[in-house]
């Protein structure tokens, strides 16, 4: 039952998106993700669009992955765009009671849908063509400056990456102690919320238990293997850009540009 | 900044250079304390967990360090990997002393370690970056870092799961993946601390493989910390610790001449070699400390040729009668049961299941189960990790449906829609594997009671059954208001499988119940559940890879593979079949092996031989000594 999270999973493929350097994904997102709300014109909106079907069908991942990912904020969806529909000032269509709706809420409430999917499904598209440990790198990587005024950043990077590595145990171990439970008596799925609340500390305690002494057995292990730190250490893997990654830098940069020019000159 | 860098480019003079020390592991007079303080640092508690050992490996040996939980051996280990730092006494490696700072990362270089849980120790999540990490930590160039990681892979055998996720692989893989990133780091020596604990027999012969194949072909020095006795068969040296001091050392040989010293350590010795013992003791003659079948049946033989009347005799009457001989109390038991239809207490018919039935991963878990398990009996249901065995159990108290097929609780089929899914958790309890990983309340009576509390029983009620049931597994008053995670691994898995039990149990399902203890702990376990199926009238259905406690205890054996029943009879008919186990990844009780060999040169032996006391018995007729002895 938890196994249908999709987010931060990975999926295999051989494409140019995959090949290209982390951190131009992880600004590539960025720039996605801005171009957004700089620009709230419709041909914005089709130059998004357009742009984001692109890279999904040069990602080779198939469409149903990212719309998998959205099930998971389909309440966000809902609720902001009921939000943004009922508490927005315009010519109102319909009226009852104290819900009013109006043609800019309309307007407004689908622009925010639109907003939210692409945000997602633009993030979706990076952590599905990019390994956990390469964002963990292009973080670390990216980030580098910053650990100059004493901010942790590879220990950050770090903890990134062992996290990615103990999700799929800790979500087997979750199965585990809940059916352990449920063999005892234990009801996880009844009851109101407080009742449901309270059913989950025999999954809660023994979740934690575990945890914790998997991080310490994980600590000496490190240890034992010589890890200090950041400092002195070499990378197996370096991230190195290549002729794509700069071309990449280049699409991204018009991109931008034509959605803000858009903005300003219609 | 660290002696090996320079070392690093003459990779393959590595084992030629000259060393100046001779032992590439010296401890002398080591004492490791562990001592408790309460908030204000005060000591309230101080423990002696090595006491005084002194031990000298040679360089390219292979090591085997015996004990049981509690021996002190872990503390030993995680000094020669200078984790620990010693309270009295010295430690060398590769002659530098662990208490020197600066030696630090060198000595860590040079004397590997390997953990017992395979998931706790791999760090990345692609099995050719984790193998990399050693070497990143100790500032290898990048393009030797492929060399090492490419290098270290291919010796482990595991170089085409490169591009893996450590997640997909098997617990045997895994940690030949966790030696390879050892082997990365150019060690002198691994120490590897009860690398096989938590691993089928698969992955334990994998393992082993791997470590005999390095210490023979790369020369690397072996300190293997194990409990399993047929695991240091092949040292050059074993040392068995006990109470933080060494109690014996020697070759294996050697230490195996003390049997009854080593069971009283509360260890194993192989089963020939406690057949060979107990047949000596009765006046046979053989060596002390046999430690093979070969061995085994050379000596035997030649005892045979030295009584030529004897050995004539009993050629010649290896007859029916002794090998259709009726296996005394297990065949009465299956006769009571077997075929009487009212005792059945399930029912599995033609039950199906696939997981992951809509994805590209599909795989058919069961296929056509049909089984009836009748009350009273203890089932044991063997088959490798993978076969279907874990799932099988699942199905057996609802926590898993089946997508097809009819699954009867006294005649009514789970699957109906008027069926009170409680009423079959509270008679069927299931104890997973690692029980103790469920504890979560604050004092052991409370957890227990959590079960009987969910059936809707009062707090008084609730603890008296909770209270029954730690009587029951022998748990003593004392623990009652401890908090479950103040327990030691044995103590911990009894309360938990008396949280079970407190469900007022008629069917007790135990999945692997005795994983990763020691022989002690191993062996309380199973007459504990030898004692709720005796005692209490419990039906009991054991899940094992151990071959030699379901043979011991179990009146029916039900072997599983690739999801479907391939053997179902008493264990002596079942392991008539040893060669076919063998063939599906499992394997036969040793004494079955013994058997085979010894009814192949004609000693008259019934096939129903499958425990070593039965073993005994039998031999001790071939040998005309005295059985009661």
């Amino acid at each position: 039952m938890l196994r249908d999270i999709t987010i931060g999973q990975y999926y295999p493929a051989n494409s140019p998106i995959h090949s290209l350097d982390p951190r131009v994904k992880l600004l590539g997102t960025m720039v996605f993700l801005i171009s957004l709300f700089v620009n709230d014109t419709v041909y914005g909106y089709i130059i998004a669009t357009v742009f984001l079907a692109v890279c999904i069908k040069v990602s080779k991942v198939p469409f149903k992955y990212m719309v998998k990912g959205l099930k998971a904020i389909l309440f966000l969806l809902v609720f902001s765009a009921i939000f943004t529909v009922f508490f927005t000032d315009g010519k109102v269509l319909f009226e009852l009671g104290f819900i009013k709706i109006t043609d800019n809420g309309l307007i407004r409430g689908a622009k925010v849908i639109v907003r939210l999917i692409y945000l997602i499904m633009g993030s979706s598209l990076m952590t599905l063509t990019t390994t956990p440990t390469d964002i963990a790198d292009g973080l670390e990587k990216a980030f580098r400056p910053l650990s100059y005024i004493k901010v942790p950043v590879h220990d950050v990077a770090m903890m990134m990456s062992i996290a990615f590595r103990f999700i799929p145990i800790l979500t087997e171990e979750t199965d585990k102690i809940m059916k352990a439970q449920m063999a005892r008596g234990a009801d996880f799925e009844t009851g109101n919320f407080l009742k449901r609340a309270k059913g989950m500390i025999p999954l809660i305690v023994p979740l934690v238990v575990s945890a914790v002494k998997r991080a310490m057995d994980l600590a000496t292990a490190m240890e034992a293997r010589c890890y200090r730190g950041g400092d002195g250490r070499t990378k197996m893997k370096p991230l190195k850009y290549k002729g794509r990654d700069y071309t990449a830098y280049i699409i991204l940069a018009v991109y931008l540009g034509t959605m803000i020019l858009v903005e300003i000159l219609l | 900044m660290f002696g090996k860098k320079k070392k690093a480019t003459a990779s393959e003079a590595l084992h030629l250079e000259k060393p100046d020390y001779t032992h590439i592991v010296s401890v002398s007079g080591l004492v490791h304390e562990f001592v408790d303080t309460d908030e204000e640092g005060k000591e309230v508690d101080r423990f002696r967990a090595v006491d005084n050992v002194s031990l000298d490996v040679e360089p390219g040996d292979f090591i085997a360090i015996l004990g049981h939980n509690g021996s002190g051996k872990s503390t030993l280990a995680k000094h020669i990997n200078a984790i620990l730092m010693p309270t009295e006494g010295t430690v060398y490696v590769a002659g530098m002393d662990t208490k020197d700072d600066k030696n630090l990362w060198s000595i860590r270089q040079q004397a590997g370690m390997v953990f017992q849980n395979p998931d706790n120790q791999i760090i990345a999540t692609i099995v050719e970056e984790d193998v990399g990490f050693g070497p990143e930590n100790l500032g290898v160039p990048t393009d030797e870092i492929w060399e090492r990681v490419e290098k270290s892979l291919n010796a482990v055998g595991m170089i085409e799961y490169r591009h893996h996720s450590p997640t997909k692989l098997s617990g045997g893989q895994k940690q030949r993946v966790a030696i390879a990133g050892i082997m990365a780091m150019k060690p002198k020596c691994i120490v590897l601390d009860e690398p096989t604990a938590m691993l089928d027999p698969n992955g334990r012969k994998e393992v082993l493989a791997t470590l005999r194949e390095l210490n023979r072909q790369e020369k690397v020095t072996i300190i293997l910390i194990t409990h399993y006795m047929d695991e240091v068969i092949c040292a050059d040296k074993v040392f068995v610790m006990d109470n933080g001091k060494i109690a014996l050392k020697g070759t294996p040989r050697e230490v195996f001449s003390n049997v009854d010293k080593i069971k009283g350590l509360g260890l194993d010795v192989p089963q020939v070699t406690e057949i060979a013992h107990k047949l000596k003791k009765k006046g046979a003659e053989f060596e002390d400390g046999v430690l093979t079948i070969d061995e085994f049946v050379e000596q035997l033989e030649k005892q045979l040729k030295q009584q030529p009347l004897q050995q004539e005799k009993l050629r010649l009457s290896e007859s029916d009668s002794i090998i259709n001989k009726p296996n005394e109390q297990t065949d009465v038991e299956n006769v009571n049961t077997a075929d009487n239809a009212e005792n059945i207490i399930m029912t599995l018919d033609h039950i199906n299941y696939t997981y992951s039935a809509d994805t590209a991963f599909r795989i058919h878990a069961l296929k056509d189960i049909n089984l009836k398990l009748y009350e009273g009996q203890f089932i044991g249901i063997i088959g490798h990790t993978g076969s279907g065995k874990s799932t099988l159990i699942q199905h057996l108290n609802g926590l898993i449906k089946a997508e097809s097929g009819r699954l009867l609780f006294r005649d009514k089929n789970i699957y109906d829609e008027d069926f009170v899914m409680p009423e079959l958790r509270k008679k069927v309890g299931l104890v997973f594997q690692y029980p103790e990983y469920q504890l979560f309340e604050a004092t052991v009576l409370e957890d227990v009671m959590f079960g009987p509390k969910n059936l809707g029983k009062s707090d008084e009620e609730a603890k008296q059954t909770a209270i029954e049931a730690l009587k029951a597994v022998g748990a003593d008053e004392s623990l009652w208001d401890k908090s479950p995670f103040e327990l030691s691994g044995g103590q911990k898995r009894r309360v938990a499988i008396a949280g079970v039990l407190a469900m007022e149990t008629e069917v007790l399902i135990l999945d692997e119940p005795t994983a990763a203890l020691d022989p002690k702990g191993r062996d309380e376990i199973l007459s504990l559940i030898n004692n709720l199926h005796r005692e209490r009238k419990i039906t009991i259905i054991l899940v094992s890879h151990s071959m030699e406690d379901v043979a011991k205890y179990a009146d029916r054996i039900i072997v599983m593979n690739k999801g479907q029943v391939a053997y179902d009879g008493t264990p002596d008919e079942v392991f008539t079949y040893y060669k076919e186990l063998e063939e599906i990844g499992l394997a036969a009780p040793q004494v079955t092996y013994l058997v085979a060999e010894l009814r192949k040169r004609n000693i008259a032996l019934s096939n129903h031989v499958t425990t070593v006391d039965r073993a005994v018995r039998e031999l001790s007729g071939v040998l005309e000594v005295s059985a009661d002895a």
